[in-house]
C-alpha cells in the first residue's frame, strides 16, 4: 500500500472518532457544571437518579484553537458568533460540486444532527492538561503508529479505512462493530443519544450509535481477570458523593483510540448538574501512549426524546459499495492500460 | 477585529472536524465524485433502516424504458426526531434527485440534494425542529 495514504488514513482515524460538530436541544450557552447548590433526586434506593435520555452533541471545538489558546472561554459574543456560522455552515455554502468532500457530506443537512449549539462555552472539550490540547505521544506510541500498516485489519474507529482490498482495510464504525471507548461516549454527526437507566447495583447506558448498552456494576466487584480483552473493556463503578465514578480496563488490541489499545485506562465521573444536564468527564489514562493523561468534559443534555434502534447490518450496502466500487475502478484502470 | 480573527480560525478548524467525520461510512469511497447525476422518477419503496435509508425509485430513460434507481439517504432516527415517518413519502412520490453515483456501477446513487420537481425541499414541516435550513427550499429565500 502506498505508505503516504496509509499515513494520512491512521492520522484521519486517529482524530475522527473524536469529531465535534453537534448541537444541543436545549442548551442555552450556560455551562451549568458549575451549577451550585442543586442536589440529584434520588432513587427509590437511595442513590443519585441519573436517569433520562440525553444527547452530546456540542460545537465545542475538541482541542483548544491555537487564536484562544491560554484562555479557557468564549465570550457571549464569540459564541453567538459562533452558533449563527455554524447554523450557515450547515447550509451548501461551502460545498463545491464534483469534489471528494461534496461527495462525503453525503446528502442534505436536513439529515445530520451535528448541531448548531455551543453547549459549554469552554474553549475545548479537552480540559486538562490546562492548554486544552491532548497531549503528545511517547515515542513508542510513534512507532507503533508507523508499523500500523503491517497488521492484519486496520484499527481505526473513525468513518474511513485504511485502503479497499478487503473489509479488514476498513474502521470498525464502517465494519459495524463499535466506536470504542471513549468514542462511543463522545459526539459525531448523528445518532448523539444515550439512555441511562439504574437498578439497585447497576448502571445501564444505552448507545443509539451502532446500539449496544454498557451495564455497569455498582456494587463493588472488581475487574475481570486481565487476560479477558473486550472492545468496550470492562467497567465497574462506584458512587462518590453524587458522582458516579466509573473505571474501565480489559480492552482489546483491535482497536485504537488517538493511538491507544490494550493499555487504555478510563475514568469517567457522570454527575446531575441539574435538572436537563449531566456533567459527563472522561480521564484517558496509558503511560505507554500519551505522555500525560488527559481529561474531556462533555456535557450530556436531556432531550426528553425517544431512544431508536440501530440496526446497523440490517440493508446497510455502505460496505458492498466500498469494496465493488473498488474492484469496478481496477477493471477500468486495467482496460486503460491495456 | 479579534473577535472576527477568533471566529474565522474556530471555524475553520470546525468545519475541518465536521468534515473529517461525516456518515457512518466513507460516502468518498462508496461513490464517485467524478460522476455527478440527476434523476427524476417516483418512489417505489423506501427501506427505512439504520445506518442510511435508502429510497427506491423508478426512472424512465430518454427511450421510455424504466429503470430502477437505489438513493442512499441519512439515518431515519433524525427524521424520526423530526417528527416524518415511513409513510411520509409514499410510493409514486414525485422526486428529483441530484447526487454521485456509485463507484461500482450499479444504480445507485447518494442523494446530496432530494426535491419535489418544483423545486421545495423533499422533508418539509422541518421548522421549529431544529432541522438546520440549507437554502435549498424556496420558502428559505
Amino acid at each position: 500500500m502506498n505508505k503516504r495514504f496509509f499515513i494520512i488514513a491512521v492520522i484521519a482515524a486517529m482524530l475522527s472518532p473524536l469529531s465535534v460538530y453537534a448541537q444541543a436541544p436545549r442548551a442555552n450557552g450556560a455551562d451549568t457544571a458549575g451549577t451550585k447548590n442543586y442536589t440529584p433526586p434520588r432513587t427509590p434506593w437511595g442513590e443519585p437518579d441519573l436517569q433520562g435520555t440525553f444527547s452530546n452533541r456540542t460545537i465545542t471545538p475538541f482541542e483548544r484553537p491555537a487564536n484562544v489558546a491560554g484562555r479557557e472561554f468564549f465570550t457571549q459574543e464569540e459564541v453567538a458568533a459562533l452558533e449563527k456560522r455554524a447554523q450557515e455552515q450547515s447550509g451548501d455554502e461551502g460545498r463545491t460540486k464534483g469534489t471528494r468532500g461534496d461527495v462525503e457530506r453525503a446528502y442534505n443537512d436536513f439529515w445530520w444532527d451535528r448541531g448548531t449549539k455551543v453547549t459549554t462555552p469552554r474553549t475545548s472539550l479537552v480540559i486538562e492538561p490546562a492548554d486544552g490540547k491532548v497531549p503528545e505521544l511517547t515515542e513508542e506510541a510513534k512507532k507503533r503508529a508507523a508499523d500500523e500498516g503491517k497488521r492484519p485489519a486496520f484499527r481505526g474507529a473513525g468513518a474511513n479505512g485504511r485502503g479497499t482490498d478487503t473489509w479488514l482495510d476498513r474502521s470498525t464504525f464502517e465494519r459495524c462493530i463499535t466506536r470504542g471507548m471513549p468514542g462511543a461516549m463522545s459526539p459525531t454527526a448523528y445518532n448523539n443519544n444515550y439512555r441511562i437507566t439504574q437498578g439497585p447495583g447497576y448502571v445501564a447506558i444505552q448507545i443509539e450509535m451502532l446500539g449496544g448498552t454498557r451495564v455497569i456494576p455498582t456494587d463493588g466487584r472488581s475487574h475481570i481477570n486481565s487476560s479477558i480483552r473486550q472492545w468496550m473493556g470492562h467497567s465497574v463503578a462506584k458512587w462518590e458523593g453524587d458522582t458516579l465514578v466509573v473505571d474501565t480496563t480489559n480492552f482489546t488490541d483491535k482497536i485504537l483510540y488517538r493511538g491507544a489499545a490494550e493499555n487504555l485506562h478510563l475514568v469517567e465521573r457522570f454527575t446531575r448538574v441539574g435538572p436537563g444536564q449531566i456533567d459527563y468527564r472522561v480521564t484517558v489514562i496509558d503511560p505507554t501512549t500519551f505522555t500525560k493523561q488527559w481529561t474531556l468534559a462533555i456535557p450530556y443534555v436531556d432531550t426528553g426524546e425517544d431512544m431508536f434502534e440501530y440496526a446497523c447490518h440490517e440493508g446497510n450496502y455502505g460496505m458492498e459499495g466500498i469494496l465493488s466500487g473498488a474492484r469496478e475502478e481496477e477493471r477500468a484502470a486495467a482496460g486503460k492500460g491495456k | 477585529m479579534r473577535l472576527q480573527r477568533v471566529l474565522i480560525t474556530t471555524c475553520a478548524a470546525l468545519l475541518l472536524i465536521g468534515t473529517a467525520v461525516s456518515a457512518h461510512h466513507s460516502f468518498a469511497a462508496e461513490f464517485d465524485s467524478n460522476k455527478p447525476i440527476q434523476l427524476k422518477g417516483t418512489v417505489t419503496r423506501v427501506e427505512w433502516i439504520n445506518p442510511h435509508t435508502w429510497i427506491h425509485m423508478a426512472v424512465k430513460d430518454a427511450d421510455g424504458k424504466t429503470e430502477e434507481w437505489m438513493i442512499e439517504g441519512g439515518t431515519p432516527n433524525t427524521l424520526l426526531r423530526r417528527g416524518l415517518t415511513k409513510t411520509s413519502l409514499p410510493e409514486g412520490t414525485e422526486i428529483v434527485v441530484d447526487g454521485y453515483r456509485a463507484k461500482n456501477g450499479s444504480n445507485r446513487a447518494n442523494g446530496r440534494d432530494v426535491t419535489f420537481p418544483d423545486g421545495r425541499k423533499l422533508f418539509m414541516g422541518s421548522s421549529g425542529t431544529g432541522a438546520p435550513r440549507d437554502g435549498r427550499d424556496a420558502s428559505e429565500k
